[in-house]
């Protein structure tokens, strides 16, 4: 059933035997999973179907380094569906690395290994609509796959690895009608958390306090309880509960907020193949089942363990978009187009480029003599991104000149002194606001100088075309547009130490019998890989959990 | 089966035919027409037979009239004559015309103590034109595919063998009498998946996802004048063969019904078990294969 705040009398009180704080990629998959279950649940969202101002509103907060890491209201969404309504699509499991304890790696590796996630990826990959969980190219388009680049060969890098696209699913577009029809799950929209109410002991949550915007106030109650809103919210939640513990909820020893990663990525120097055009391949496979999947230059494990350095990845990527001298007709379309691309994705499409006007000129330029070229590529765009359902997933353009640049993607390790807090600034629900405070390590310029200079000698021993860039300039260039913007993990990580962590190997947050936390927060390390398939997937296992505890009683 | 005669009514259905071919190669059953008999000659065919199998398909009032017809030749015979009728699970759904036909003939059925009801989900595999060819057709045009939120209601699957051995278990006289049986596989896929698998094993690749305005052209905009076109012009052969056939707006309202059927019961009585949906589906695809116009 799905109902607003606003139909429910003032002072009402909803019941359930599992209360779930937010309807994003985790709340939705968990309530899914539990329709038909036996237990009653209630999905709480704060915001509507669409963006709202007002509730987008209640994310802001404040950076204390605008140039590292975007505003809190950027990257996330805070209505049915969450996140999922703006993401990317981009699927790739985590691999059994990055769950290990490494010697070398800061803070750590998980409870849990990637056996025990294993089983719930599939089911995950189906829910983002990601097609087969199968994540190589040999097993999705057999031995005779085209690779991204003929004659490559390197015993450090893995050209078989596949990332796969979500369409992407919207999850509440998608499944809310599951969630509306089922006897079960009972989903309240504009229902704001805003105080988590412990007993006496400190050890149990008795009810939740929930606001409207309208003012209106409710309660919800429960036998247990799950956070799932996301890297971010679930720390300002935790932390701005004190009522019972001074310094928040699960934060006795100070580490919900800390250990904050996003991910290291840009885009970085030129690559002239000397092979023919027709050798490189960095587009779109198509999957049996209709999924667009992409190769990708993976760092194996074992080059990661000789050389003591993180889970990294790279693509071949188009030369950049600001620069006209490029002289192709679709990167200036899409320079012109900047005001028609959405945020997140304008600013590492652009940059920081300042504009000119003589600039724009030079870009219109490019498309008016190159027209068919800009057309063909619109049409495409229309056709197979703007009015398909399983969208094309990016802007792939082949550089007649056969040059390329590099956009890598990787680990950030875990570091306490990376962290979100409160910012004592009130929301217009009274509640403090958050602040963001992203540092990363000497070791994560490490990972990524490193990993290119073992990519790019590859490319030379492979005798197929040299990568030139300027080792001095990895660190401004994996900063240059801060963190990675969207990937909020580690706020109230996964750990069996309530000294280091936050949650345990179940999702359950260290000290409370009933308070449980979904998401990208309870990641204790990041991986090369996007968080969402992960999300889903831990999410399901901590749903059998609470299905097998649920059944117990 | 014990020996003997097993006299079947409907040998033109997917089940009938499956049926006949199966008993053809065996020793001890020997299966026998019933469609074409006389009302002497069916009534004295139902006094021989160890049992009687009604797995009459088609319109309506074909499935009112069989069972009719079997049930006024049941009349005079033994009380302990067995008799399974394969009605269908649109019992369980919307109220249609085909879904009043079947509780109808079921009804008729189950005045006999000897009967077992049978009611299979989505027939598919060789021969099953409904459930196989007819949808091969659609994903080869890449007319259906992926339904996103429109391909989330169970897909009932039973492979057509798996309904034959159930026919067969049933038509044993110690299995069940007076039984209401569901037969379809356990955990049975949804359409999506279903209509996915399917292209896949037929070759139909890469599978379209459909956009739900593209859905909604097929299903709702172009189901009735192909339809109309297929009951008038569509009856020169010329013309038929380039008609699309139209997917009809029951099928969209099928491809959303939560309906889950519940084989337990069919499980422990008739000691079924289903054959996997990749193995099904592998031989759909082969048997549809063989039966294409080439071209």
């Amino acid at each position: 059933m799905l109902l607003d705040i606003s139909e429910l009398p003032d002072g009402h009180e909803l019941t359930a035997d599992l209360v779930i704080v937010g309807a994003g990629a985790a709340g939705i998959t968990i309530a899914l999973d539990l329709i038909g279950s036996g237990q009653s649940v209630l999905l709480l969202e704060s915001g509507g179907p669409e963006e709202e101002p007002a509730t987008q509103n209640l994310y802001a907060g404040t950076v204390v380094d605008a140039r590292l890491h975007s505003p809190p209201d950027r990257y996330r969404q805070r209505r049915y569906g969450g996140t999922t309504s703006i993401w990317g699509g981009r699927c790739t499991p985590f691999d059994p690395i990055d769950f290990e304890e490494r010697d070398y790696a800061p803070a750590g590796g998980w409870p849990i290994t990637r056996a025990d996630v294993e089983p719930f990826y599939p089911r995950a990959n189906a829910l983002c609509e990601a097609g087969e969980f199968a994540y190589t190219s040999e097993e999705t388009f057999g031995p005779a796959a085209r690779p991204i680049v003929a004659g490559f060969a390197s015993a450090d890098f893995s050209t078989d690895r596949l990332e796969r696209f979500s369409c992407p699913t919207n999850f509440a577009a998608r499944y809310g009608h599951k969630l509306s029809a089922s006897d079960n799950v009972q989903v309240v929209t504009h229902a704001n958390l805003t105080q988590i109410v412990l007993d006496e002991s400190g050890r149990r949550v008795t009810h939740l306090a929930l606001r409207s915007l309208a003012g209106k106030q409710l309660t919800a109650r429960g036998t247990r309880y799950v956070l799932a809103t996301g890297g971010l919210e679930t720390a300002r939640l935790l932390l701005a509960n004190r009522d019972r513990h001074a310094q928040g909820i699960g934060n006795d020893h100070g580490v919900v907020g800390r250990y904050y990663m996003c991910h290291l990525a840009g885009v970085i120097g030129n690559i002239r193949f000397s092979c023919p055009p027709g050798a490189i391949f960095r587009g779109y496979h198509v999957s049996p089942e209709g999924i667009y999947c992409r190769q990708r230059f993976t760092l194996e494990e074992t080059a990661q363990r000789r050389e003591r350095i993180g889970n990294f990845v790279a693509r071949l990527h188009h030369p950049h978009i600001t620069d006209p001298r490029h002289r192709n007709a679709v990167l200036s379309l899409l320079y012109l187009a900047k005001p028609f691309i959405p945020y997140e994705y304008a600013v590492r499409l652009h940059g920081q480029d300042a504009g000119s006007s003589g600039k724009w000129l030079r870009h219109l330029a490019n498309v008016v003599t190159d027209p068919f070229d800009a057309v063909g590529f619109a049409w495409h765009m229309l056709r197979d991104r703007k009015l398909a359902e399983r969208k094309f997933p990016s802007i792939i353009i082949n550089s007649k000149a056969n040059l390329y640049s590099v956009d890598f993607h990787a680990e950030q390790y875990p570091n306490p002194a990376s962290r979100v807090l409160l910012d004592e600034t009130p929301d217009a629900l009274g509640m403090p606001r958050i602040r963001i405070d992203w540092r990363y390590l000497p070791q994560d310029v490490h990972t990524v100088r490193r990993a290119l200079e073992m990519l790019a000698q590859d490319f030379a021993a492979s005798r197929i075309g040299l990568l030139e860039y300027d080792p001095e300039q990895v660190e401004a260039e994996m900063t240059r547009f801060g963190a990675y913007g969207g990937h909020h993990i580690g706020t109230a990580r996964m750990g069996s130490d309530p000294h280091s962590s936050v949650v345990d190997a179940d999702c359950r947050v260290h000290g409370l019998e009933n308070l449980f936390v979904s998401g990208s927060a309870v990641f204790a390390t990041s991986s090369q890989a996007n968080p969402t398939l992960t999300v889903v997937a831990l999410a399901l296992r901590l749903a059998g959990h609470l299905r097998h505890i649920g059944a117990a009683e | 089966m014990t020996a003997g005669t097993l006299l079947v009514y409907g040998v033109h259905s997917p089940l009938g035919r499956r049926v006949m071919e199966t008993l053809g190669s065996s020793a001890d059953i020997r299966p026998v027409a019933a469609d074409s008999l006389a009302p002497e000659g069916l009534r004295a065919a139902v006094r021989d037979a160890r049992a009687v199998v009604n797995a009459a398909m088609g319109a309506p009032a074909d499935i009112v009239r069989a069972a009719e017809r079997l049930s006024a030749a049941l009349r005079g015979a033994a009380p302990e004559k067995r008799l399974v009728h394969v009605s269908s699970m649109t019992v369980y759904g919307e109220a249609t015309p085909y879904a009043a036909a079947h509780i109808a003939a079921e009804a008729r059925a189950r005045v006999f103590p000897q009967t077992v009801v049978l009611r299979p989900g989505v027939e598919y595999g060789p021969g099953c034109e409904a459930w196989s060819g007819r949808i091969a057709r659609w994903l080869e045009a890449r007319r259906i595919g992926d339904l996103g939120a429109g391909g989330d209601g169970y897909c009932n699957l039973v492979f057509i063998d798996d309904l034959v051995r159930a026919v067969l278990a049933a038509a044993q006289q110690t299995a069940a009498p007076g039984g209401v049986f569901n037969v379809a596989m356990r955990d049975p896929p949804t359409w999506n998946e279903y209509l996915i698998a399917f292209g896949v094993a037929l070759g139909a690749i890469p599978v379209r996802r459909m956009t739900r305005r593209r859905w909604a052209i097929e299903t709702k905009l172009l189901a009735p004048p192909l339809k109309v076109a297929e009951l008038t012009i569509g009856r020169v052969p010329f013309i038929a063969r380039q008609l699309p056939p139209a997917i009809p707006p029951s099928f969209r309202r099928l491809c959303t019904q939560e309906i889950r059927l519940d084989v337990g019961a069919t499980e422990a009585a008739l000691g079924l078990t289903w054959t996997p949906m990749p193995a099904g589906l592998r031989a759909a695809a082969a048997a549809y294969r063989r039966k294409r116009p080439r071209g």
